[in-house]
């Protein structure tokens, strides 16, 4: 068990996109890394009637101690795949959270003056990462870049986890951007 | 020179062993029995009988037992049954049904490692009578009982006994599906073509015209559709099984009936596939019939539309 | 053993197996599909067998056929379902039959959505099937809270021979949380009885039955069973308290998610100073009215009570039983599978003492 615990910081992150691009993962990779800091943590999905497209969004909370209620109406970060989740959740951000927005598909504002946002050119990111299909890391890397919630390896290693036996083949793409994320995420800290 | 006791207590008076004796041998008694029942008698001449047996294979009460001429006994109750009197009517065929069924477990010595599942109908009680462990079943769902029962313990033999309504009607999707599944379960399904516990009402194996308390004017198939032959419709199923249709009407059918129950029990017993006998059987009080005239009817009515015989075996290619 | 981060439904699953269950009969519904389709895939690594029904009617009887032959056992389903099982519970408490039956509740009535709900509170608590039965009826809070109790409802089915529900909703069922499981692998079975039916080998048979036809001996029956019930409201009722070590002014009730977000809210509304306790039955059936009424007489006669639901108003009916008039009782819900967020709760409370 790792033992950086003191790194991390209580907050929740609502994770939003057309299904199939990867919310749900990457929110589980979020969840499993600050599990297995030792932190409290819940992962909760929407679920609808569609399989496949459709909106897929999770809500991750992370805390030093037993988290409530796992629905949070105004979350501190958001990461928006899509248009149509950008306009639903980025007026419900806390002021002061952080908003990263997918800009391959949205090229629109969130007009959130009093949130960090951050536009992220995840696939052109994923494409030079060598895998196209991990927009999803992308932002989360940008996510974990921007907020500095807990160390980037904590997430590199449940990457490495959630893919261990016959998906091992995506760990090094997948953190590859991961690490393209976290560096587009930390530019505007900087 | 062989003989027959007859148990005048067991005995219901219906008389089916006077028509099944061969010799005429068997009248009925000038006497009452203590459950108001006219009882039989042996009456003919010792030396005529011939031991047959035919008179005790259609007894529905367990009420008569054979020796043959070396003072042998060849027709015994069997162990399988409780001493329980049933509470059947004169003349139902399901006495004989549930004695076959009986029989057969214990001649393959399975009785102590078997467990029956009764239905909601005439046979609910059927739990009093098999000498056995034993569940009753909410109506309709004795082959889920059964498959829960089966795959739990897998070493066990179970059976469901139902008739038609329970399997047929408002068991439909349980029996087809238990059926599909292939549980290595076996099935006897008692087809009497009425609702018999509740008084008399259609069956969905009632027959065209035939009147019942709900279908007063005679089962009108414009609007209730056909008598529904349960053992063709799972045959068509792809999934391998023994299914086979008999009848209880008389001596010599029920004598064939027990091999088809044999053998359903041999393929569970084997752990082969899902067997299922379908019995054709009387309803005397609900036919509005004597015995006699019930399994004569049986016969000419019912028959000729729900044919006898094997429809499926495991190890024949299907005919679908 | 170490955590590991998994859905509620699934975490349900393997607590099963631990409890020593590895027999499992049910059909597909959402929000709890993930219970078979995780289970089809573990049962037959511990020896167990799963079955697809075609129908939860089938379900509930193959686990009533199941249960009689003495194997643990286990369906599950949500509301409609539950529905279509409410015959086979009938059975299973009349023949005392030991089994657990998860309901990860939808919202109703009729075919109604898939968002988690608790308005089968009545049904599972009240209703179901005929006649004069009970069910245990246990209603957890967190995924780890499903997995515990998972442990106690397998225990409780075998110490007093009744059916067990697990009533959760869509949201502990969807939601992934680290959790931690009771023991290494499959738990055990029953222990040996008296009442299981196996054959009848070497002893007298045995009957599982419920049709009792001469009234003197139904109304025994009756008597028997009511028996056990009383054991059992008097020995197994659980609740929880939160925040009641300091006074406080307004007592809300609430159960399983529904508590989960009203912890958040009085979190919240105690930033602002405001006096707020929790009280959560974790049994809902027995429901944990001493307890309750304690938690109410621990305030003043001025102590307000507030039941928070995702329904129109079921449980509340128990804590007015339970405040039996000695003060009123607010009620917020809601229905159709929205959720109340914490502000929501919250802003009610700021509305009865802020």
């Amino acid at each position: 068990m790792p033992t950086d615990t003191a790194v991390t910081t209580d907050t929740e992150v609502l994770m939003a996109g057309f299904g199939g691009q990867g919310t749900l993962l990457a929110g589980k990779v979020l969840a499993q890394a600050s599990m297995d800091l030792g932190r409290e943590v819940s992962w909760l999905p929407s679920y609808g009637p569609e399989m496949r497209g459709g909106t897929a969004n999770v809500i991750v909370c992370i805390a030093s101690k037993p988290i409530g209620s796992p629905l949070i109406e105004s979350p501190r970060g958001l990461i928006v795949m899509n248009l149509p989740s950008l306009e639903k959740f980025a007026p419900k951000v806390r002021p002061g959270g952080v908003i990263i927005v997918n800009q391959s598909l949205i090229d629109r504002d969130p007009h959130r003056d009093d949130c960090t946002v951050v536009k992220v050119p995840s696939r052109e990111l994923a494409q030079q990462a060598g895998a196209i299909r991990a927009a999803n890391f992308v932002m989360l890397g940008a996510y974990i870049g921007a907020t500095g919630v807990m160390p980037p390896a904590a997430i590199e290693r449940a990457i490495a986890e959630e893919f261990e036996g016959d998906k091992a083949r995506f760990i090094a793409s997948s953190v590859a951007a991961f690490r393209a994320g976290v560096k587009a995420g930390r530019q505007p800290a900087h | 020179m062989s003989r027959i006791e007859i148990d005048s207590i067991r005995c219901k008076g219906c008389g089916r062993c006077i028509t099944a004796c061969p010799k005429d041998l068997i009248e009925f008694s000038q006497e009452i029995n203590d459950r108001g029942y006219t009882y039989v008698d042996f009456t003919g001449h010792q030396e005529d009988c011939s031991g047959c047996t035919l008179c005790a294979v259609v007894c529905p009460d367990q009420g008569i037992e054979v020796w043959n001429f070396k003072d042998k006994q060849t027709f015994v109750n069997t162990t399988g049954l409780t001493e329980n009197m049933t509470h059947y009517c004169p003349g139902c065929t399901h006495g004989v049904v549930h004695r076959i069924t009986a029989e057969v477990l214990e001649e393959l010595g399975l009785l102590d490692r078997t467990v029956g599942v009764a239905p909601v109908g005439c046979s609910v009680l059927a739990y009093e009578y098999f000498n056995i462990d034993m569940f009753e079943a909410a109506h309709g769902r004795a082959p889920a009982v059964a498959t829960g029962a089966k795959r739990a313990r897998p070493n066990l033999i179970v059976f469901t006994y139902q008739g038609d309504g329970d399997l047929a009607s408002i068991g439909g999707n349980e029996i087809l599906h238990a059926a599909n599944r292939g549980e290595k379960i076996t099935v006897i399904f008692v087809n009497n073509a009425i609702y018999g516990m509740t008084g008399g009402q259609m069956a969905p194996t009632s027959m065209p015209n035939q009147k019942t308390t709900t279908s007063p004017m005679g089962r009108d198939v414009e609007t209730t559709g056909y008598p529904m032959r349960v053992s063709e419709l799972l045959a068509s199923l792809k999934t391998p099984a023994f299914i086979a249709r008999g009848s209880a009407h008389d001596g010599k059918h029920s004598l064939k009936l027990k091999k088809l129950i044999r053998q359903a029990f041999e393929y569970q017993r084997d752990n082969t596939c899902f067997s299922f006998v379908e019995v054709l059987s009387t309803c005397p009080t609900n036919w509005g019939l004597s015995p006699d005239e019930a399994d004569k009817w049986l016969e000419t009515t019912m028959m000729p539309y729900y044919p006898l015989g094997i429809f499926k075996q495991p190890d024949v290619a299907s005919p679908a | 053993m170490a955590k590991v981060l998994m859905k509620g439904n699934e975490a349900l699953g393997e607590a099963a197996i631990r409890a020593g269950c590895v027999h499992f009969f049910g059909y597909p519904i959402t929000p709890q599909t993930e219970v078979p389709e995780y289970l089809v895939k573990r049962l037959p690594e511990v020896g167990g067998a799963f079955v697809q029904a075609e129908s939860e009617v089938a379900s509930i009887n193959m686990v009533y056929g199941a249960a009689g032959v003495g194997i643990k056992c286990l369906t599950s389903s949500s509301s409609p379902g539950i529905s279509l099982m409410a015959e086979g519970m009938s059975y299973l408490a009349a023949c005392e039959l030991p089994c657990v039956i998860i309901n990860i509740m939808r919202a109703g009535p009729g075919l109604g959505g898939i968002l988690p709900s608790q308005s089968d509170y009545n049904q599972a608590t009240k209703g179901h099937g005929h006649g004069d039965y009970e069910l245990i009826v246990l209603a957890p809070a967190s995924v780890q809270e499903a997995v515990d109790l998972m442990t106690l409802a397998f225990d409780l089915a075998e110490q007093y021979r009744n059916p067990v529900m697990i009533c959760a909703d869509g949201m502990i069922g969807q939601m992934m949380e680290p959790v931690e499981f009771p023991g290494e692998g499959r738990g055990e079975p029953f222990k040996p009885n008296d009442w299981e039916l196996t054959g009848a080998k070497g002893r007298a048979r045995r009957v599982v039955n419920s049709l009792f036809l001469a009234p003197e001996e139904l109304f025994a029956h009756n008597i028997h069973l009511k028996e056990k019930y009383d054991r059992i409201h008097r020995d197994e009722m659980r609740s929880d308290l939160y925040g009641a070590d300091e006074p406080y002014d307004l007592l809300l009730v609430a159960f399983g998610t529904m508590a989960r977000i009203s912890k958040t809210a009085i979190d919240e509304v105690r930033r602002d100073g405001l006096r707020v306790a929790m009280f959560r039955p974790i049994t809902l059936n027995p429901y944990p009215t001493p307890a309750l009424r304690a938690a109410m007489d621990a305030m003043g006669p001025s102590g307000k009570v507030l039941t928070v639901e995702m329904n129109m108003g079921q449980m509340v009916h128990d804590v007015r039983f339970a405040a039996e008039g000695s003060r009123t009782v607010d009620f917020y819900g809601t229905a159709g599978g929205i959720v109340p967020s914490p502000d929501q709760v919250a802003a009610k409370i700021r509305a009865l003492i802020g």
